[in-house]
């Protein structure tokens, strides 16, 4: 364990230095995603002008749940996503071989190697707009409350991560260019939607299969509502299975990897 | 030591026909085909031997270096370097082991070699007194101390090649295989690995299994070589056995007006073969010499004659 955080510690320190060679696309990035986040804050403001009430929320509640799929975003922008951005192409094109070889996860090297040190600005407006939301709030909060929901929102990007891997791993055995990376990026929305929402067969779909739900909104839902133990075994109990289903895939893409080479 | 009994290896394809008809055909039908990359091939290694595993592309080499890495699972068949199955890739084996590959990049290519070094440390945790020396040595007899501190994406081919291999040796693996490390350097930098790379063996001993297409690798660092042929070994012994295989057989080569050719002919038959060259022909040229030891291994590569 310690091995591994030193090991992130150099990743950052490599990250930043090659971050710093390339200042056009810092700004640019910082600039979109204010962009984002203020369309995404602006949209549910614009819906609480004609409604008091959205989802059983009020407008400080829901705007804690913006602040948290955006701080949600931000942590996975900054940590893991050029990494998984290039994953494909490395399975395509055979470049796992010096990562096999090596007395340390794969999985943990090809994951967070790459800290996009261009994004981590950003990350630190997201922290500022979760915090802010959480300081407007009107009712009373235990610190003990907010500690669970941050450590849920950890798990909430975890959740996201494997969604993204369970897509991408699939190339293993298709050879194709992205595997179904779109078909999770126009899902991915249902993460920005409160989980009520959903109902029927839509509602299972992103509860358990593509647990989206899980990442924002399920988190949120236990801070401001009275503390829900079927939600929060539900919560657990996807997560967990979803990290075993992932590893298995990872497990079983590895056998058949071939490594295209000379 | 290094043994291996019956590895097989088999890889299916997409077969597609070009253009956008293909693509579309491909989309309801799919006609599949099994290459069979390694045909049950049986080797045994010592302990500080190095072997020279020759063969033309897509031969197969690539293939059983992978397995023996642990990289590539194999179809059917056994193998174990040092005691460990390398596709179980215990960390044990891999802190044991090194890869290099002349055709892809371990260091971080934006990067001072330095800092890949560290990283390096970190990952196959390299004590400090056996690192500083390790730097210090392979640096010194790679001579490449002045390029340490500059992106690698700056340095010349050369220069590269020998960090890699730098990366590849920091943590003395007992087992190297080596895939093409000299593929596209210049003379000097490829005799500058070959020095290297004997020098390091005498010193430290590993197993090492060396492809490479330049026969001149071969001949000064493998007293023994593999020729794989389509997935089978069709000849496992020394380097001069090899020589002596065809010790009866002279080459002739002959130049005339239009062409240039080479043929061969066992030694009792010398005299009479040339005369008949002299008379079918308008030689300029003739020259008999014993076969060089890269026709040798051509023509087993061609014919497969497996030699007693």
């Amino acid at each position: 364990m310690k091995r591994y955080l030193k090991l992130y510690v150099y990743f950052l320190r490599f990250s930043f230095s090659k971050a710093m060679e390339f200042r056009v696309d810092f700004t640019f990035k910082i600039v979109m995603d204010i962009l984002y986040y203020t369309v995404n804050i602006l949209f549910f403001k614009v819906l609480f002008l004609h409604t008091p009430l959205l989802a059983g929320w009020t407008e400080e509640q829901m705007m804690i749940f913006v602040s948290s799929y955006i701080l949600v975003d931000a942590i996975s922008m900054t940590v893991l996503s050029s990494n998984l951005w290039w994953l494909p192409f490395h399975i395509n094109r055979g470049d796992l071989d010096y990562h096999l070889i090596r007395p340390v996860s794969p999985l943990f090297f090809l994951s967070l190697r790459e800290f996009s040190a261009s994004s981590f600005m950003n990350l630190l407006i997201a922290i500022g707009i979760f915090a802010y939301s959480l300081l407007s709030y009107s009712q009373d909060i235990s610190a003990w409350n907010v500690l669970l929901l941050i450590l849920l929102l950890i798990n909430g990007t975890l959740i996201y991560y494997c969604c993204q891997m369970l897509m991408i791993l699939p190339v293993f055995w298709t050879q194709s260019t992205k595997g179904f990376m779109d078909l999770f990026y126009s899902m991915g929305i249902a993460m920005e939607r409160p989980d009520k929402i959903f109902k029927g067969w839509l509602r299972i779909v992103f509860t358990i299969f593509l647990p989206f739900a899980l990442i924002a909104s399920f988190p949120v839902r236990l801070f401001i509502e009275a503390f829900h133990w079927p939600t929060f075994f539900h919560l657990t109990a996807v997560s967990v299975s979803l990290w075993i289903i992932m590893l298995y895939f990872w497990r079983r893409g590895l056998r058949t990897y071939s490594s295209a080479s000379s | 030591m290094i043994q291996v009994k019956d590895l097989k290896k088999n890889f299916t394809s997409h077969v597609k026909e070009p253009g956008l008809k293909g693509s579309i055909k491909s989309l309801f039908s799919r006609e599949t085909r099994t290459k069979e990359a390694l045909k049950s091939v049986n080797l045994e290694i010592q302990q500080g031997e190095i072997i020279g595993l020759i063969g033309a592309n897509g031969a197969g080499k690539t293939t059983l270096i992978k397995i023996l890495a642990g990289i590539v699972h194999p179809t059917s068949g056994e193998a174990s370097v040092m005691g460990f199955v390398p596709w179980e890739r215990s960390n044990e084996y891999r802190r044991q082991m090194a890869l290099i590959m002349g055709q892809k990049n371990q260091v971080w290519w934006d990067l001072p070699a330095l800092d890949s070094f560290i990283l390096l440390k970190e990952i196959y945790q390299i004590p400090d007194a056996q690192y500083k020396y390790n730097v210090e040595f392979l640096a010194e007899t790679l001579m490449v101390k002045d390029q340490l501190k500059t992106q690698v994406r700056k340095l010349s081919l050369g220069e590269r090649m020998k960090i890699e291999l730098m990366a590849a040796l920091l943590h003395n693996p007992k087992v190297i295989f080596l895939d093409e490390p000299t593929i596209g350097l210049d003379i000097s930098a490829q005799k500058a690995v070959r020095v290297f790379l004997r020098q390091y063996q005498k010193e430290f001993k590993p197993i090492t299994i060396l492809t490479s297409h330049y026969m001149e690798d071969i001949k000064e660092l493998c007293p023994r070589i593999v020729i794989i042929k389509e997935g089978e070994f069709v000849y496992d012994g020394s380097l001069k056995n090899v020589q002596r295989m065809m010790g009866d057989e002279k080459v002739l080569s002959v130049t005339t007006q239009e062409k240039t050719f080479k043929v061969n002919v066992p030694r009792m038959e010398l005299a009479k073969k040339t005369h008949q060259i002299f008379e079918e022909n308008e030689v300029l040229d003739l020259n008999i010499h014993d076969p060089s030891i890269e026709d040798i291994i051509e023509s087993i590569m061609r014919s497969g004659v497996t030699p007693t």
